[in-house]
């Protein structure tokens, strides 16, 4: 009896290890085939639902929208639409619609798919909210012909171009059929216009596309492309040395310290390149401590973001001075950061009322001692670094600093409530669009995504301004004015952008970084020698 | 022990309804919810006050708006027809999700499960039986230091040395099948199964020998020592049936009450295991559903999670009267 239990288990041992010798050689590679690596699930493919990055960046291969923006030099190109017009008053666009534009299913796009498409996304019934705060200013989106559609905004808006002619589009003749659309069959099978189109989903496996062969442009060389979903990131990164991914981005103590063998760089290409991100420290100015731009200034002179950026984020990124992406013009590259000093800052404190008179090591005024508490979210590994540094150097300066963790429901909460004194994050702008207003403009202190509670009247105007200014040279101007300002006032102390990291395959060539990132569509497959 | 039976099972009523009723209330009054989520830093605080009536727009499709008594009233009418409803994140019914994750959680639990108890219980009956012997001590030393290796760390060492190809390239680098197995025939697709759950399994039971051989030695070495096992050695038992017959059914009870928790627990899945080998099982459905507040997906596994503890806990009181002819199960509760 135990002689055949032991053999069974031999067998199957050797069973195993045969199959695994095999899966060496057994799945032939397919060199047009893409892997990408992605590490999450997205919910859903449909543009107007969804809302990760994941689902995002797959249908931006599946999906097209009106207008497009150049790869590089980030000017409005025709998409869907060959030409559009606008009228003098800044507030019509019409769009001109590319005739024989084919869906992948066959059928015509028509400019009933726009107009269908716009009235979902304002539908409430449908689970867009993420959208709909984009599209308020529109009046009207109305068919002309077959081939034009118009949009009127009940304001003018330099983005205005941009937010419609951007806007996701989806096939009407798929989506009404009388089935509920957030929960529609082809959320999970998207059909498009764009160079790929939808093969399968494999649930918590991978999502795979193909090329679209009735494309009507450029065919790209990479015929399918699979995005694996593998949560956990440094297995990805072993599976992308085994040669089953060819896509990831990496993070940063992998970057320097786990792609540098060189057999690695051999069989890869490491890209480094800045999209819009910054993070920071945000302050809220309706606690007393932070009101005082003295206080705000003295906090930034007391962090030292050169050390900790060589020490948290090994030196990978730049320090920033305002929100701006620091490679676009409205950036004014002429404001340097404030330097770590700390004497400077003990200057400023006094300055605004805050000096130790009980001896007891902490600063006071009126009675009142400074203390003040950080909020962090649980999930972020630097702010939890970052604060017990701060925790440290605040010390130092006479700071009392506690720290609260939330996990990212409950932080979200916290901070939309505005109920902290103090907080870290980042923001990104993924499309380049530049306009402070909803960060950092007064009105949007109630409710608004200024829940640091930013007052300035100068600012304010600008802001405004800015936003039916329709030359670019003389808005930057503006936004150089609306920078320094912050540089001034600091309410946010400004930290980092952190670069983008990503690793290739070297099967593939033409693999370059423009502006906007990577591009897979101009990707050539390296032929075997 | 019929009337017993319709009693017990008639409790489970009240007691499922307390439960799931707790678990919606705190949900719904845990601070969050999937709209604000969904919106997150760059959506919920937009353009201010026009997005708040969007907001509520949105919740009012997740009938997020209404009071948590009727939310949850809505919520038992439906599932008493056994509709758990419409998961926010897919747009897919909450049972298609779990359909997908329940099988490969199973799998992996009662294989691991299996494996525990085939080892851990002859090694807790040997070592009491040779108590402080060198096999009882380092069975037990070997055992403890296993126990006290971090999953995720053990998870990824036995990935990166026997599956990433720069050690050594015997197991796949996660994931349940391989692509090629679709069109494979039944025995290979097997195997192929098989060979990917190696490593996850491995992962799975490393720790869990420790608690259970202990388990079994403390309640074999209070058996041990009782009078009858004297008598069962005095009457010329040979030491195979003293220990076997006489010593370890008795030593059974506190056994089954350990395996009231099993039930459930098969249902459980392991968040980190599931993340580290990319299986998408009940873990990381339950463990996402949380984070992002998809309450038709927390109250289906909480109410399925729930069932199954009771039963389990009926199962194990229904046991104890087979192992122990001495305990009469009787309606009086």
């Amino acid at each position: 009896m135990r002689t055949r239990r032991l053999s069974l288990a031999v067998a199957y041992v050797i069973s195993v290890m045969l199959l695994a010798g095999c899966s060496g050689i057994a799945p032939e590679r397919d060199p047009y085939t893409l892997n990408v690596h992605m590490g999450a699930e997205p919910g859903t493919l449909n543009p107007i639902t969804a809302t990760d990055s994941y689902a995002h960046a797959i249908n931006l291969k599946i999906y097209e929208t009106l207008v497009d923006r150049d790869y590089d030099t980030l000017e409005v190109k025709p998409m869907l639409a060959e030409r559009w017009d606008m009228s003098p008053d800044h507030l019509k666009f019409r769009f001109y619609l590319k005739k024989g534009i084919i869906w992948s299913d066959g059928v015509e796009f028509t400019a009933d798919d726009v107009v269908y498409s716009y009235d979902r996304i304002m539908d409430p019934k449908v689970s867009s909210a993420q959208l709909k705060v984009y599209y308020i200013d529109i009046k009207s989106c109305k068919k002309i012909n077959k081939y034009a559609v118009e949009f009127t905004y009940s304001r003018p808006y330099y983005l205005a171009l941009i937010f419609c002619g951007g806007m996701p589009i989806v096939p009407k003749h798929v989506f009404s059929n009388g089935t509920d659309f957030n929960t529609h069959r082809n959320n999970r099978f998207p059909v498009g216009t764009g160079p790929y189109k939808f093969e399968r989903w494999d649930t918590g496996k991978n999502i795979i596309l193909v090329r679209n062969e009735r494309y009507r442009g450029a065919k790209p060389e990479i015929r399918r492309v699979v995005y694996k979903i593998i949560s956990e990131g440094s297995v990805a990164l072993q599976m992308l040395k085994k040669g089953e991914i060819d896509l990831m981005g990496v993070r940063d103590i992998e970057w320097v310290r786990q792609t540098n063998s060189k057999k690695f760089t051999d069989n890869f290409y490491k890209l480094k390149y800045y999209l819009p991100s910054f993070s920071y420290i945000g302050w809220n100015e309706q606690r007393p401590f932070f009101k005082d731009r003295r206080v705000r200034l003295a906090m930034t002179h007391l962090i030292n973001r050169k050390e900790i950026l060589d020490k948290l984020l090994f030196g990978l990124g730049e320090i920033v001075t305002g929100p701006f992406y620091i490679f676009g013009k409205a950036n004014d590259p002429g404001i340097q950061p404030w330097p770590y000093d700390p004497e400077r800052a003990r200057q400023l404190l006094k300055e605004a009322g805050w000096i130790d008179r009980d001896g007891d090591g902490i600063l006071d005024r009126d009675g009142k001692k400074f203390s003040f508490t950080f909020t962090i979210s649980s999930g972020s590994k630097f702010a939890e670094r970052l604060v017990s540094i701060l925790k440290e150097d605040f010390a130092r300066a006479g700071i009392e600093m506690d720290i609260n963790r939330y996990e990212w429901a409950v932080y979200l909460d916290k901070i939309q409530s505005r109920n902290f004194d103090a907080t870290s994050l980042g923001w990104s702008d993924p499309d380049f669009q530049d306009d402070p207003y909803q960060i950092w403009h007064s009105s949007q202190i109630r409710g608004g995504s200024n829940y640091i509670g930013f007052s300035n009247k100068e600012a304010d105007r600008i802001i405004e301004a800015a936003r039916t200014e329709f030359n670019e040279a003389k808005r930057n101007r503006m936004y150089h004015r609306f920078h320094r300002i912050l540089h001034d006032e600091q309410p946010y102390t400004f930290m980092y952008t952190s670069p983008a990291l990503a690793v290739v395959s070297r099967r593939f060539t033409n693999v370059k970084v423009h502006t906007r990132g990577m591009n897979y569509l101009e990707w050539k497959v390296r032929k075997p020698q | 022990m019929k009337k017993y039976l319709v009693k017990r099972i008639l409790l489970i009523v009240p007691t499922l309804l307390g439960i799931t009723f707790i678990t919606y209330m705190m949900i719904r009054l845990a601070p969050g919810d999937y709209t604000k989520l969904k919106m997150g830093m760059e959506g919920a605080l937009k353009s201010g006050s026009i997005s708040k009536e969007i907001l509520e727009q949105e919740k009012k499709l997740y009938g997020l708006d209404k009071p948590i008594i009727v939310g949850y009233f809505d919520w038992l009418a439906k599932s008493a027809r056994l509709d758990f409803g419409i998961s926010r994140k897919d747009g897919r019914p909450v049972w298609d999700r779990v359909w997908d994750a329940l099988p490969i959680t199973l799998t992996l639990n009662i294989i691991s499960m299996i494996i525990i108890y085939i080892i851990s219980i002859p090694m807790g009956i040997i070592s009491a039986v040779k108590k402080e012997s060198a096999f009882d001590r380092g069975s037990s030393l070997v055992l403890f230091i296993l126990y006290s290796l971090p999953t995720f760390w053990v998870g990824l060492l036995l990935l990166l040395y026997l599956g990433s190809g720069e050690y050594l390239n015997l197991f796949p680098l996660g994931g349940f099948r391989s692509d090629w197995a679709a069109e494979a025939g039944l025995f290979t697709r097997i195997l192929d199964v098989g060979w990917h759950l190696v490593l996850p399994v491995a992962t799975l039971t490393y720790g869990g020998f420790a608690f259970l051989s202990r388990y079994t030695r403390a309640n074999m070495l209070e058996v041990i020592n009782q009078q009858y096992i004297m008598t069962a050695r005095a009457k010329g038992l040979s030491e195979k049936k003293v220990v076997f017959v006489h010593a370890f059914r008795n030593s059974l009870i506190p056994l089954i009450t350990l395996m009231a928790t099993l039930l459930p627990g098969l249902l459980g899945g392991s968040v980190i295991v599931e993340s580290i080998f990319s299986v998408p099982g009940m873990g990381m459905l339950a463990f996402e559903a949380i984070l992002s507040r998809d309450i038709p997906v927390i109250m289906a596994i909480e109410t399925i999670a729930a069932l199954l503890t009771l039963a389990g806990i009926l199962i194990a009181d229904l046991s104890y009267a087979l192992a122990d002819p001495r305990i009469r199960l009787e309606a009086k509760i």
